[in-house]
């Protein structure tokens, strides 16, 4: 029974680690069709940034999620205007051309971080770490709370901007059809760059929770990356509250087939769970992602 | 003769006069790296059947490779059949795991598709780690049958295969119309009366049988394959880098882009074991090519060819009749 | 596309390039030496980078005191040696394309062999075909010995033979330990360390109450908290020193400290212990060499001086992968000398090389090394007891089998439940 609860809160709180990971990347997605390949890219690179002012300033790795925040936005409204180009392309599949764009960069900044940093593990320490909470013989290691009440958090906020603010609905209007958008005045070109900046910066603060949770390395990317783009789409694409749901199911899968099937089947189930529900439900699993 | 088919012709003498010319003169150890080179342009060329001339980005083409490797392994060594018919099982087993996810993926547009064979090749590298008669994480080691001068044969056979098939039935033939078609536009192409469905599974189909074919002739000529070897990103990425920065949906730009790249690739290796600077020029080159060439490097070259015969209306047209 | 008329100029690039080929590779010289040639193959890019070093450190440190010497001794004349490196890039293929680079372009004498099995199981079969002697100085899988290959050979005894050991000498242990759980990462070197560690619980009587093999890049808690609620005396863990992290970080954040836990391999590394922290204390591992065993030879002195020499060139402490990878060089010059083989070495040379490394039998800083001539570690070092250690404090001692520990197992370890 213990253990039963506890595999139930492991799983939610592998959940709350794809939840801080898919959050921005599924509203690029979502609002502009963009294919981040990139995304473990910046979770790493996130996690780059956290662990070297941790190393040089001594301070808490949590502290620094805002400047983190504000670093990525700023790569990301450097970047976008590449991506933009692609967008406004003419040539057929232009949305592959950008995924192929982001395939390209993603190999570019791994290789930079691998000449650079070498293929060492890193790790960093904040005050959570090595902490749990103790409720009924169930262990919650608090800095897995800090993450995934941290991603609810952000949940909330981005539901809030895009449902009660002007702004978000400029980039629902966006999402929907951009021509029409554009024809109600809206600054679709402002609005997109802001989108991805802002997706930047929700993945890189990510980087640095995943960076204290597990450690920091170049190569960890492709495996946010995997698991970023699944989770997005059975989330339903741009469909945010799915997003929550689609982690936590994830989370749940692999803490239960650990467990109670086999380790060693653990993400095999977990791909073929995703390939199987992208065949049938193709907008997520809430059915309410753009198609 | 037909244009197109006199020059095949030149084209096969050409490839099998370097060929021939590079065995006797190459030693061992550079041999093994056209070997890779062969290699490369064949599943190069393979992925541009379904990536580049019908549009759908197959991020999975690996599980095509591994599972074409892993049917000739384990009908060598524990069903002891000989090399040559485990190898076309191979190639059978990889037509059929493609049949078999065709169907129901091919339905997924654009990126999801993409995701869905991203999510097969995931599956079958968890399942070479797992189960018994792949040897798990093992891996599985294969006697050596032939020699190295058996495998390049063997590889430029395979490349020139896929090469003939992409110039003959795609770059020339009925076969590549109507993939363009769907392409450029599904719908349109249904109403040309196209059964969009069955050409594209069919083009999916063939561009999964030849890595088969290849995966099981590596296995075969490196000995020794383990899941990662196989199913891993070092097979899938490059079949996709290539294609797309030699020009996807051309004939000549994989085959360029492949023999350019892997050169390179093993020059950096052999002078300065510098496989993480590679990545950086491939990861540029590739940014900067879809920013400024998206149609790749032959792919922009045609283009800029077409342009300029346009402006110098007479002279070429009649070469062309001739 | 080429034109007719192009076909010509497509026909003289050709061969253009046949021609620089054919010029690269004749500007071969011809082989005519007083010096030993030796391929080093080891990873030195890609993802076992980390370990790669590690043993080009140890072939390295080898070359510097042979010559130092004069060089090895052959027929009464002294003879140096060269090294030459190949990358195997951690991946099968790049390791059998530079083994096959440096037999054919660099004619080497002999090999000393990659890091990680994948390579090894990858450059084998080109040494077979050629007939090269190889000496891999790290390999630990069992896998690659099961395989019978002629003419490769390898410095540590397999992990089947040394991590077991570990549950023998828990086994004395008062208070007694009743019972274990395992988790295994599914690679090559850590599944059969994971095998080894319950093989040797079940031999050793405990009860083996959980046996996991997991794909290394899942999380762990969900692993953890189910060893927890099985309730081990001792959870042994069999990876690499950052799957290691990986279980530590998890089990920290889930409060949970068993009363023993067992990490074969890494803990003593560098990555591990600033990783970890604190949290490395009384790891329990196991080992084929320390620096205290009083262990000596005329190229390197005692193990001390071994160390002693580490530092002073590298700046890092070795552990029994460098000195495994120093002592691989000194059994070939053994060999060498036995069958009096002055280089270069012909073919057939490289063939007596073989038969005499088969009956090498020599003492070093590192300890005994001999090959096994048959059975499932055919060729692999026969003569090394593992030693079981435990960290304490930030450094490794010594704890048993029997007289070889210097110290009493910390068990149950502070704290732990």
């Amino acid at each position: 029974m213990d253990l039963l609860l506890q595999t139930l809160v492991n799983g939610i709180l592998i959940g709350g680690v794809y939840l801080i990971i898919t959050l921005g990347f599924n509203l690029a997605f979502g609002v502009l069709g963009v294919i981040d390949f990139a995304v473990g890219e910046w979770v790493m690179l996130g996690g780059f940034t956290g662990y070297w002012l941790n190393h040089y300033l001594g301070l808490d790795p949590l502290l620094f999620l805002p400047v983190t925040f504000v670093v990525f936005v700023i790569v990301g409204a450097l970047v976008y205007p590449m991506l933009a180009r692609l967008l406004k392309g003419r040539q057929h599949a232009r949305l592959l051309m950008v995924f192929v764009f982001t395939f390209g960069l993603s190999t570019l900044l791994k290789g930079g971080a691998l000449t650079a940093w070498g293929f060492n593990q890193r790790a960093m320490d904040s005050f959570f770490s090595a902490r749990s909470v103790e409720l009924a013989g169930v262990y919650m290691p608090q800095i897995r709370l800090v993450a995934f009440f941290f991603g609810v958090l952000i949940t909330v906020a981005v539901a809030w901007m895009l449902y009660r603010t002007r702004f978000g609905l400029s980039v629902r209007a966006v999402a929907q059809d951009e021509g029409k958008a554009r024809l109600m005045g809206v600054n679709t070109n402002r609005v997109a760059a802001l989108v991805y900046a802002l997706y930047a910066g929700l993945t890189g603060m990510a980087g640095v929770l995943i960076g204290v949770i597990y450690t920091v390395t170049p190569q960890m990317g492709v495996q946010y990356t995997i698991f970023a783009f699944f989770i997005a789409v059975l989330a339903g694409l741009g469909y945010v509250p799915g997003v929550l749901l689609a982690a936590l199911l994830l989370g749940l899968i692999q803490a239960f087939v650990a467990v109670y099937i086999g380790s060693a089947y653990s993400l095999l189930i977990v791909f073929l769970s995703l390939y199987l529900i992208l065949l049938v439900a193709p907008r997520g699993i809430l059915n309410r992602g753009r198609a | 003769m037909k244009r197109a088919t006199r020059d095949l012709c030149l084209f096969s003498l050409a490839a099998l006069i370097i060929m021939l010319v590079l065995l006797f003169t190459l030693d061992s150890a550079n041999l093994r790296v056209v070997t890779g080179v062969y290699m490369w342009i064949g599943l190069a060329l393979s992925w541009n059947i379904i990536g580049g001339y019908t549009g759908y980005l197959s991020f999975g083409h690996a599980a095509f490779f591994g599972i074409g490797a892993y049917t000739t392994a384990i009908l060598v060594t524990v069903a002891g059949w000989p090399f040559p018919l485990a190898v076309l099982t191979g190639g059978v087993a990889a037509g059929v795991l493609a049949a078999l996810i065709g169907g129901p993926t091919l339905r997924l547009a654009g990126a999801y598709f993409a995701i869905g064979t991203w999510a097969v090749a995931l599956c079958m590298l968890q399942l070479a780690n797992i189960l018994d008669i792949t040897g798990g994480a093992y891996g599985i080691s294969l006697p050596s049958l032939y020699s190295d001068t058996v495998f390049y044969l063997l590889m430029f056979a395979l490349a020139w295969l896929v090469f003939f098939f992409t110039w003959h039935y795609i770059e020339h033939g009925s076969f590549g119309r109507k993939l363009e078609a769907l392409r450029e536009n599904e719908l349109a192409a249904e109403m040309l009366g196209i059964n969009t469905n069955r050409q594209k599974l069919l083009a999916f189909i063939v561009s999964a049988v030849f890595p088969g074919l290849i995966g099981g002739v590596y296995a075969g000529w490196i000995v020794f394959i383990e899941p990662n070897a196989v199913f891993g990103s070092n097979i899938n990425d490059p079949m996709i880098l290539m294609t797309i920065l030699g020009g996807a949906g051309t004939v000549m730009g994989p085959v360029i882009a492949a023999v350019v790249l892997y050169l390179l690739n093993r020059i950096l290796w052999i002078n300065w074991s510098a496989d993480t600077a590679y990545l950086i020029f491939l990861g540029f080159l590739t940014c900067v090519v879809v920013l400024y060439a998206p149609n790749g490097l032959v792919g922009t070259f045609k283009a800029w060819l077409a342009n300029r015969r346009r402006s110098l209306p007479d002279t070429q047209d009649d070469e062309e009749a001739s | 596309m080429v034109t007719s008329r192009g076909f010509p100029r497509f026909l003289a690039l050709v061969a253009a390039i046949a021609a620089t080929m054919l010029f690269i590779t004749s500007a071969q010289a011809q082989d005519k030496r007083d010096f030993y040639k030796v391929g080093v193959i080891t990873s030195l890019s890609g993802a076992m980078v980390y370990g790669g070093n590690v043993t080009r450190r140890g072939y390295d440190l080898w070359e510097q005191q042979v010559n130092k010497n004069g060089g090895i001794e052959v027929g009464g004349k002294k003879y140096k040696v060269k090294l030459v490196y190949a990358d195997a890039q951690s991946n099968p293929q790049s390791a059998a394309d530079a083994v096959q680079r440096m037999i054919s372009r660099d004619n080497v004498d002999f090999i000393l062999g990659p890091y990680a099995s994948s390579s090894t199981l990858g450059a084998a079969p080109i040494t077979e075909r050629y007939k090269v002697p190889m000496i891999t100085g790290s390999a630990e899988s069992p896998s690659i010995w099961a395989r019978h290959f002629k003419y490769t050979f390898g410095a540590v005894p397999a992990v089947d033979r040394t991590a077991g050991e570990i549950m023998t000498v828990l086994a004395k242990q008062r208070p007694e330990i009743k019972t274990v759980s395992i988790i295994g990462m599914n690679d090559p070197f850590s599944k059969s360390t994971a095998e080894a560690l319950r093989d040797g619980a079940k031999k050793a009587g405990f009860k083996v109450l959980s046996y996991d093999i997991t794909p290394p890049d899942a999380d762990m808690t969900p692993l953890i908290s189910k060893a927890r609620s099985l309730k081990p005396d001792v959870l042994a863990v069999g990876g690499e020193p950052n799957n290691h992290i990986a279980v530590v970080k998890a089990m920290e954040s889930l409060s949970y400290k068993p009363k023993g836990l067992v990490m074969h391999y890494g803990v003593n590394t560098p990555d591990f212990q600033k990783a970890v922290g604190k949290a490395a204390n009384y790891v329990i591992g196991a080992t084929v060499w320390d620096p205290s065993l009083p262990y000596k030879d005329a190229v390197f002195g005692t193990a001390q001086n071994y160390v002693k020499l580490s530092e002073t060139r590298y700046n890092v402490k070795p552990d029994y992968t460098q000195a495994a990878s120093s002592a691989a060089g000194e059994a070939f010059a053994a060999a060498l000398n036995t069958a009096d083989l002055p280089p270069p070495l012909s073919a057939a040379d490289k063939v007596k090389l073989v038969d005499a490394l088969e009956n090498v039998r020599i003492k070093t800083f590192y300890g005994t090394i001999g090959f096994e001539k048959q059975g499932p570690w055919y060729h692999d070092n026969a003569e090394l007891k593992p030693i079981v250690t435990q960290m304490i404090d930030g450094k490794q001692v010594l704890v048993g089998p029997g007289d070889l520990g210097t110290q009493k197992i910390v068990y149950p370890q502070p704290s732990g439940q």
